[in-house]
């Protein structure tokens, strides 16, 4: 087994790594044109370790490596030589798909062995600076592959899940008489047109980038208020990105993503939604609106989630999931199912430690662990 | 420093600084001024594509010239892009860190006025443009400015700005209105016979350039640019922004703020120009 770490910005794409994310259901998030898009436009760009084993592809993580939560410059040019003493950590984490882990793996992969090969790999990548890695938002079948002795791990906010019933009918049944209300409300208002595609062309990345940055900042502002749970010694360590047109452009071209947008009579846009809708895993992505301050129109998201639902219901979804946050909310519109989620830190004298491996699969009463693969 | 660089032009006060001096010396400016001017536009080019999301993608995913960041991208027209464009993408070019993303067309107008009327300082200084929404900053020490919208300029007596321009001219002070020719011409068609008529710099485009001798370059999205002097010439005001030629004409950059950060932008939808030297005054200047 080794692993390839590769800069999505200058190396191309490595053989069978799109075979494997089509085999395996993974997201588009995973599509390497995304990944380089994503990369040149982050203030820590993420790289790809590609796990193989016999010369197949087995597994994939995507690796955040950082060098600071408050930094307002993008990720140095590739074109530098690389400072390899600086400080760095890393951090296995989807800034743009939280609720999913960025770690997958075939199911016969033996997991812990991946990982410690990745830690290796990474280690020699970055090079001496490299202080440890954080593996945010693991489920638990692949955080118990990264724990060990040594290696902080707790559990997180987890992500909301639906199984769609047989009709929408039996969904809406479900609902309370207020939320049904908001959602006939919002279909019979004149002034709220929506349209709904998928693979979209026609809709200006820049105008919807700008909003669902703006929600995106009002959200942080708010869950910072309300005492996030990730909130580390009153530190706020965010280290994502603005999300930049040019990838939230080619991420609405593809074929299985759903686009719905919200505009008034007079096409002042007021929220839009993007949908992955795959057959075995849907994920409700990308949510946006204006606030109510700036003319935006409460309980848009009621509608937004309604239509996805049906959407998903009708191409058979055997499940949709929806993000990390408003949990309540969520509840209240039939997504009771929740997946735990956990953060494992690994430091860095314990990266690619053969001998916690070893004793994780000794430890009494274990057993081969399932590895999640989205959508497998 | 800066406030005196600015004070020390609007004073006319001969520059005493050995590097900044060599900018004056025409024999100079193909070398060192040339050269500093040049750093200054890549230093600019260097912190927007580290921080502004618009150049980072812009650049980074299609490339630009002169200089290349990304091997191999070369992008089109050098990376400048229109500045239609750059209009639409505003809320792109603040800086990660944060900043404003509105534009301000006054900027410039108070380190050019000195070369513009050739006089120190006006007691009022009156833009006249639909675009200008924000009184000019920087004005010499003693200097007001202030902002009339031309549909207001025919409004005489109504409008509290031209009551004030009256109140000056009745001082025996003088006003200076800058803005298109013929809002100008309204203005002073609007203000009483009896009154000495305002002092005025009318705007030139950089797609409708005017004859002088009087005249500023402005821009509604980067401000004002250049200087018609007396040599007949467009003068680039070369402390606070770059212009470079490009296929798609002449690129502007602003090299003094950071917030909203506006490279290489083609104004005017991209005119064809060459920048060289004056033979006169040795600083740059534009042909269109």
């Amino acid at each position: 087994m080794n692993v390839e770490i590769l800069d999505p910005r200058v190396d191309p794409e490595p053989s069978g790594w799109a075979g494997f994310v089509g085999s395996h259901g993974l997201h588009p998030v995973w599509r390497y044109p995304l990944l380089r898009l994503e990369a040149w436009t982050a203030r820590n760009p993420p790289v790809l370790a590609v796990v193989r084993d016999h010369g197949l592809v087995v597994g994939g993580l995507q690796v955040m490596v950082c060098r600071s939560w408050r930094t307002g410059r993008f990720g140095p040019p590739v074109t530098r030589r690389p400072v390899r003493w600086r400080p760095r950590w890393a951090e296995v984490y989807l800034p743009l798909h939280s609720g999913y882990p960025a770690a997958a793996f075939h199911p016969d992969a033996d997991a812990p062995a991946a990982v410690r090969e990745f830690e290796r790999a990474l280690v020699r990548w970055v090079g001496p600076g490299l202080l440890g890695v954080l593996y945010r938002a693991m489920t638990a079948e692949l955080a118990d592959a990264m724990s060990g002795p040594g290696r902080p791990r707790r559990e997180i906010d987890p992500a909301a899940g639906l199984r769609p019933p047989e009709t929408f009918d039996a969904w809406r049944a479900s609902l309370a008489d207020d939320v049904r209300a908001t959602i006939d409300e919002i279909d019979a208002d004149p002034d709220v047109r929506t349209d709904v595609g998928a693979g979209r062309d026609d809709l200006d990345a820049t105008e919807l980038a700008a909003l669902l940055n703006a929600h995106r900042a009002r959200q942080d502002a708010r869950a910072w208020s309300g005492g996030q749970r990730s909130r580390f010694a009153g530190l706020h360590m965010d280290t994502r990105s603005p999300v930049s047109p040019a990838y939230l452009d080619a991420l609405l071209r593809r074929s299985n993503v759903l686009t719905r947008t919200y505009r008034t009579a007079a096409g002042r846009l007021l929220g839009f939604n993007t949908m992955i809708n795959d057959r075995a895993t849907a994920a409700f992505h990308h949510w946006a609106a204006l606030s109510r301050q700036d003319g935006g129109q409460p309980g848009l998201y009621l509608h937004a989630y309604a239509q996805a639902v049906a959407k998903a219901i009708e191409r058979g979804t055997t499940e949709l999931t929806a993000g990390r946050a408003m949990l309540d909310e969520k509840a209240a519109l039939g997504f009771h199912d929740t997946r735990e989620l956990h953060t494992v830190a690994a430091p860095r004298p314990l990266l690619g430690d053969r001998w916690s491996a070893a004793a994780w699969r000794r430890r009494p009463g274990s057993t081969r662990p399932r590895q999640h693969v989205p959508g497998a | 420093m800066r406030a005196w660089a600015t004070f020390r032009r609007n004073h006319g006060i001969p520059c005493t600084n050995p590097v900044t001096a060599v900018a004056h010396c025409s024999a100079m400016w193909n070398s060192l001024a040339f050269r500093l001017w040049r750093a200054a536009y890549l230093r600019a080019v260097s912190s927007a594509f580290a921080t502004v999301p618009l150049y980072r993608e812009t650049w980074a995913l299609h490339g630009r010239t002169d200089p290349v960041l990304v091997p191999g991208k070369t992008g089109s027209n050098g990376g400048a892009l229109p500045a239609d464009g750059v209009h639409r993408r505003l809320v792109d070019t603040a800086p990660l860190a944060g900043g404003s993303t509105e534009p301000d067309p006054a900027r410039g107008l108070a380190g050019l006025l000195t070369r513009a009327t050739h006089r120190p300082s006006h007691r009022l200084v009156v833009i006249v443009d639909s675009d200008v929404t924000r009184p000019p900053t920087g004005l010499p020490r003693g200097s007001r400015g202030c902002v009339l919208h031309p549909d207001a300029a025919t409004a005489a007596g109504d409008e509290p700005v031209i009551r004030e321009v009256v109140d000056t001219l009745r001082r025996g002070e003088r006003v200076l209105t800058v803005g298109e020719g013929k809002d100008l011409d309204a203005l002073t068609a609007a203000l009483p016979a009896q009154l000495p008529p305002p002092d005025r710099v009318p705007h030139h485009r950089i797609d409708r350039p005017g004859t002088g001798p009087f005249g500023l370059l402005h821009d509604p999205l980067l401000g004002y640019l250049g200087v018609l002097r007396e040599c007949g010439r467009l003068h680039v005001d070369h402390w606070h922004v770059y212009v470079r030629e490009t296929a798609g004409g002449l690129a502007f950059t602003v090299l003094d703020r950071t917030s909203p950060r506006l490279v290489d932008v083609l104004i005017g939808g991209g005119v064809p120009g060459e920048v060289h030297a004056c033979p006169k005054h040795g600083s740059p200047v534009i042909e269109t």
